[in-house]
């Protein structure tokens, strides 16, 4: 998992109800597990798992206002 | 009053048990009676300081505390001389008392200041450190064209207050604002209207002209930073703020810092390097701070001698984000550092267990060779579900490695006669997914750690990070405009604080230290774990 071996990634996955769950990972499946260390079994299945785009950490500030 | 304390003063003499006898009392003072309790501990760090200074410097000491005493003597002048205001902002007080809390300087402030005053625009400076109210402060905004700020997440509420009072005082005034919260959260900042001019980024290339053609700029903008550190001039550091508290003053060796008694005073904070790469979902600072090239080791060495000729340094803060992140310029450090530099001083800087666990033989290369003496590594969590909620990329086995490595290294360091290194730790609870294990293996990990002081606070959901957005945009966050991180209050929506004081007081001691040796179950971890952790 270190940072030397493994790079990880942001990604934006848009929700059944609009907007978009920001998570992050190695790759995305690792980003859904981590964010849903958090989230309740309604907030889970909101996402749509297949949907979603990757972004640079330095762009991050630019989708903030799709976060829901 | 009086009489309470000499019974309980009696008491301790009398009752066996004296530690407990002697700790309720401290706790009574301290719950009762605040400023008589901040007096005594000011006079016992006092008292400290002057025999840490007379261990380091021997009759040096006493030498340069009377020169000291003799140049503050001369009191000075708080004429007004330009229509532009500088306010630092903080908390009330901290520069009036012995112990008063922040004391480090503000490097935005000092070098934009800089880059202004070298221009050949004089401002002037007050410090809200240096008052002890709002009232008290007013006297000193009244009468000017322009009020200047660099405004962190953590002094959010504190700027618009003195946006509101500049703008009562000087009712054609201008604030003029910037700094990191401008620009991880720009929307709040635009939504107060005494804000006249808000600076979003970088300030060094923009300051000048918008302090002589404010009209020239919209009310939001973008700043411009330098391309590479080197751009920057160097801080003339008696723009800084001057502690007005005698006693403080003292202590201080202005223009250099008090710093946190992690090494000899005066201390000397040196930025080396601006941007941490990585991602960590709580900070994420890449994002809003664009990158630029670290300074040359000749130039952090040639600063810190030049310091040192005019006001002989007694440790150095290096106050990178991430500090230990380039090996070829960590390597020219280790190599350059300990023959170019006045003197071997200790120093503070920051790490990562997974960077330490990729060069360790640099790590303690650098520990031996150049006395990086306080390590500090934002471990966070002892648990690798919470490390990967935090995106941190290290794992409980990477701490864990160097935890053990910098203990071996303490102890033969110790072993050698000389000051041992230790850990400043950053650590935080309540994350949002954190089981009470999760909480109970972080425990155990700062229980693992042989010398360390811990900065301990429950997570706090910044503006600007990925974690700290999403809450937000989640309707989670409970953080009110006081973005502080602590201990004391809840943060964000479904977290059990009251599982957390409890644990914090120890009284889930059962369940941590299962797996730990005697030695670790009796370290007194809980001794960090207050507003005074520093006391």
């Amino acid at each position: 998992m270190s940072s030397f071996k493994h790079p990880h990634f942001m990604y934006l996955f848009s929700l059944k109800s609009g907007g978009k769950k920001l998570a992050y990972g190695k790759d995305p499946q690792d980003a859904l597990e981590v964010i849903k260390l958090r989230l309740t079994s309604e907030e889970q299945e909101n996402i749509i798992e297949n949907d979603y785009i990757k972004v640079k950490q330095s762009k991050l500030q630019e989708y903030v206002h799709l976060l829901k | 009053m009086s009489s309470k304390y000499l019974k309980g003063l009696v008491n301790v003499a009398k009752t066996p048990g004296i530690s407990e006898k002697w700790e309720e009392l401290r706790i009574l003072v301290r719950s009762n009676h605040p400023t008589l309790w901040g007096k005594l501990r000011g006079t016992r760090h006092f008292v400290n300081d002057r025999h840490e200074d007379w261990k380091y410097y021997g009759f040096q000491a006493i030498q340069r505390d009377l020169k000291r005493v003799t140049s503050e003597m001369i009191p000075s002048s708080s004429k007004k001389k330009s229509s532009i205001l500088w306010l630092d902002l903080g908390y009330f007080g901290e520069l009036l008392k012995y112990d008063g809390g922040e004391t480090f300087q503000d490097h935005g402030l000092g070098l934009l200041r800089t880059i202004l005053h070298q221009e050949g625009i004089e401002t002037d400076l007050v410090s809200i450190r240096n008052h002890r109210s709002w009232d008290e402060l007013a006297k000193h905004l009244k009468g000017y064209k322009i009020l200047l700020m660099n405004v962190r997440s953590y002094r959010y509420d504190i700027a618009v207050t003195a946006a509101q009072l500049f703008h009562q005082l000087n009712p054609d005034g201008i604030v003029m604002v910037g700094g990191m919260h401008t620009s991880v959260d720009s929307q709040s900042m635009e939504s107060i209207k005494e804000f006249d001019k808000i600076c979003i980024g970088a300030g060094e290339k923009v300051i000048t002209d918008l302090v002589r053609n404010p009209d020239s700029f919209p009310r939001v903008f973008q700043g411009k930073a330098a391309a590479t550190m080197e751009d920057w001039p160097l801080i003339d550091r008696t723009l800084w703020p001057k502690p007005a508290g005698w006693a403080r003053r003292f202590n201080f060796t202005w223009p250099l810092e008090e710093g946190q008694r992690w090494g000899p005073r005066p201390v000397a904070s040196v930025l080396t390097s601006r941007v941490c790469p990585w991602q960590c979902s709580f900070c994420n600072e890449r994002s809003y701070i664009p990158n630029m090239r670290r300074r040359t080791v000749d130039s952090v060495i040639n600063e810190l001698n030049a310091l040192d000729d005019k006001y002989q340094v007694g440790s150095v803060v290096i106050h990178d984000s991430m500090f230990f992140q380039k090996k070829s310029w960590l390597e020219e450090w280790l190599e350059k550092y300990p023959q170019k530099a006045n003197k071997l001083w200790s120093y503070w800087a920051a790490s990562r267990a997974d960077t330490v666990c990729e060069w360790p033989e640099l790590f303690e290369a650098l520990i031996r060779e150049t006395n990086w003496n306080v390590v500090s590594i934002g471990f966070e969590s002892g648990s690798d579900p919470m490390l990967r909620m935090l995106n941190k990329q290290s794992t409980e086995e990477e701490n864990e490695f160097v935890i053990q490595l910098v203990n071996r290294i303490g102890d033969e360091m110790e072993q050698e006669g000389k000051t041992p290194v230790s850990f400043w730790s950053n650590i935080m609870l309540a994350l949002p997914g954190e089981t009470h294990e999760d909480a109970f293996k972080t425990i155990r990990m700062i229980k693992r750690m042989k010398r360390a002081a811990i900065a301990m606070a429950f997570f706090t959901p910044f503006p600007g990070s990925a974690l700290g957005n999403q809450l937000i945009a989640e309707n989670k966050s409970l953080v009110n405009e006081q973005f502080v991180r602590d201990q004391n209050v809840g943060k964000i929506l479904g977290i059990d604080y009251d599982f957390y004081h409890n644990l914090l007081q120890g009284k889930y001691d059962d369940e941590v230290n299962q797996g730990l040796s005697s030695e670790e179950q009796e370290r007194d971890v809980y001794q960090f774990f207050s507003n005074d952790a520093m006391e």
